[in-house]
């Protein structure tokens, strides 16, 4: 039952996502003012009804996890043990070598058990990137894990000198000046003052508890594009909007901004999938 | 018996050589990690086509401002330097400081693309431009807009700019002075989170004149 509600959730919220872009170009990702606040409406309207369809790519997700032979990826808690999985990274990875967040995790077992090159497990990732209505095995993958932690709260442990590291690069990063339009993540998401992009509020790293909320609802539905929006998703748009280069997803920089994040949110309880215009 | 001796001669050794350790650990400066480091990562992290690479090359400038996290948490001497080095970089049209064409200021205030690259669905094209001035300023009354950036609505009459004085040594020094604030935000408002549009070449000197004239001009619909 709540399968089929969900699914025709999903599909009247294409429909009004559809009807909405008659009205705005197709490379043209900006939305009206009018749009904006229609679509905030709409989420709000949906919240209220407790419907999310961002779960259903959870069912999905645990059909792909047999499928790409994640059930032997070790997250940090044995192989394929998920629940509790997204709270404790980023990590340290000894197999690896290499400190990893959750989609990087998942891109380096595609590649160990999955028989997937490096080129593959890109594309996997980025199938649904620029898209709409798109349904991804790899959101779905992701989503899949990520919501087999909620409840708990992040633990990311910054004891861990690699993770520290990591956490360190990722802070001097997000507060450097760079690039054509002197922008960093702070320019946007730092600072005391409550601020509006447009029309939309801006959480700060720099107010107690915002990290936290931004970050524990990832991967998070879009209604505007309706399907999810994983982390790694996130960090290429907003890089996108801030005229930087095309980022890389599964990077070292990934792994930077994502301990930076969840280290900062540490404490915060995980309620996965948020929805959001 | 000397085995013990042995061991416990070896306890002493590694407790001392902790202690050592402990002594020697890095102070809470030295523990920062290395500018290499981190740039190493940065670009570890962006496509390596060169079309798409724009420059991650710190300038002076940016270099101070990202030193501190914000502008009130920067000393003087900083602050100075960064307004004395953007001072340098303000380029002006060709014809000097005249109104322009607040129509076409209207055009490049209102349009958010320009710069934003990508080599998934998104990308803008390499000859759009725009300022996406309303995601941190309200500017014409009842549009939506940010507040990361001060208000300009109705800038020009709140100026007293009017038809009669516009063209007075005043008024065009309004207009010079908005002028350089688009231009270069950081001449006057150091590592201000406004893009130095005209000095990244963004937009150009007389885009900026058309921008400067949109918010100041008595017919423009900012002040109507």
């Amino acid at each position: 039952m709540r399968k089929i509600l969900l699914t025709s959730a999903v599909f009247g919220l294409a429909c009004a996502g559809f009807l909405g872009y008659q009205t705005v170009k197709a490379q043209d990702q900006e939305l009206s003012p009018e749009e904006e606040i229609r679509l905030v409406q709409e989420f709000n309207r949906m919240m209220a009804e407790g419907i999310n369809p961002g779960e259903i790519w959870a069912e999905m997700g645990k059909e792909a996890f047999k499928k790409y032979n994640l059930d032997k990826c070790d997250f940090g808690l044995g192989p394929g043990k998920v629940e509790g999985a997204l709270a404790q990274l980023p990590r340290y990875f000894p197999d690896a070598k290499r400190v990893m967040d959750l989609e990087t995790r998942i891109g380096w077992c595609l590649q160990q058990y999955a028989g997937m090159t490096p080129e593959q497990v890109k594309k996997f990732a980025t199938q649904c990137w620029g898209k709409s209505q798109c349904m991804g095995e790899y959101d779905a993958i992701v989503m899949y894990v990520s919501m087999a932690s909620n409840g708990q709260k992040f633990s990311v442990n910054l004891n861990d000198p690699q993770v520290k590291r990591m956490y360190e690069i990722g802070k001097q990063i997000y507060y450097a000046r760079i690039g054509p339009w002197d922008f960093n993540c702070a320019t946007c998401h730092a600072g005391q003052k409550e601020a509006r992009i447009r029309a939309t509020k801006l959480w700060s790293a720099d107010r107690p508890g915002e990290a936290g909320q931004a970050v524990s609802i990832f991967p998070k539905y879009l209604v505007r594009w309706s399907q999810p929006m994983t982390m790694h998703y996130r960090y290429a748009e907003c890089i996108r909007q801030m005229r930087w280069p095309t980022f890389e997803p599964h990077s070292d920089l990934a792994v930077a901004i994502s301990a930076f994040l969840y280290g900062t949110a540490n404490g915060t309880e995980i309620k996965v999938p948020g929805i959001g215009r | 018996m000397r085995k013990t001796l042995f061991l416990g001669l070896l306890a002493i050794g590694l407790v001392g050589i902790s202690t050592a350790q402990q002594k020697k650990q890095p102070t809470k400066k030295e523990a920062r990690v290395k500018p290499e480091e981190v740039r190493q990562v940065l670009l570890s992290g962006f496509e390596q086509d060169p079309k798409f690479l724009w420059k991650i090359e710190q300038d002076e400038s940016q270099r101070i401002c990202s030193q501190y996290p914000s502008m009130e948490a920067m000393p003087p001497k900083a602050v100075q330097k960064v307004i004395e080095l953007e001072n340098k970089n303000i380029v002006y049209p060709q014809w000097g400081i005249a109104w322009g064409d607040w129509k076409e200021g209207k055009k490049l205030v209102e349009s958010a693309r320009g710069g934003r690259f990508a080599s998934y669905g998104f990308s803008d094209k390499f000859t759009d431009k725009g300022g996406n001035c309303y995601a941190c300023h309200l500017i014409e009354k009842g549009v939506p807009g940010g507040t990361m950036g001060p208000s300009l609505t109705a800038y020009g009459k709140r100026y007293g700019i009017t038809k009669e004085n516009m063209n007075t040594p005043e008024g065009l020094e309004r207009l010079k002075m908005v002028y350089k604030i688009v231009y270069n935000a950081w001449h006057a408002y150091p590592c201000s989170s406004m893009p130095r549009f005209g000095y990244h070449g963004a937009l150009s000197p007389e885009d900026v004149m058309n921008i400067a004239t949109y918010l100041l001009h008595p017919e423009s619909p900012v002040n109507k």
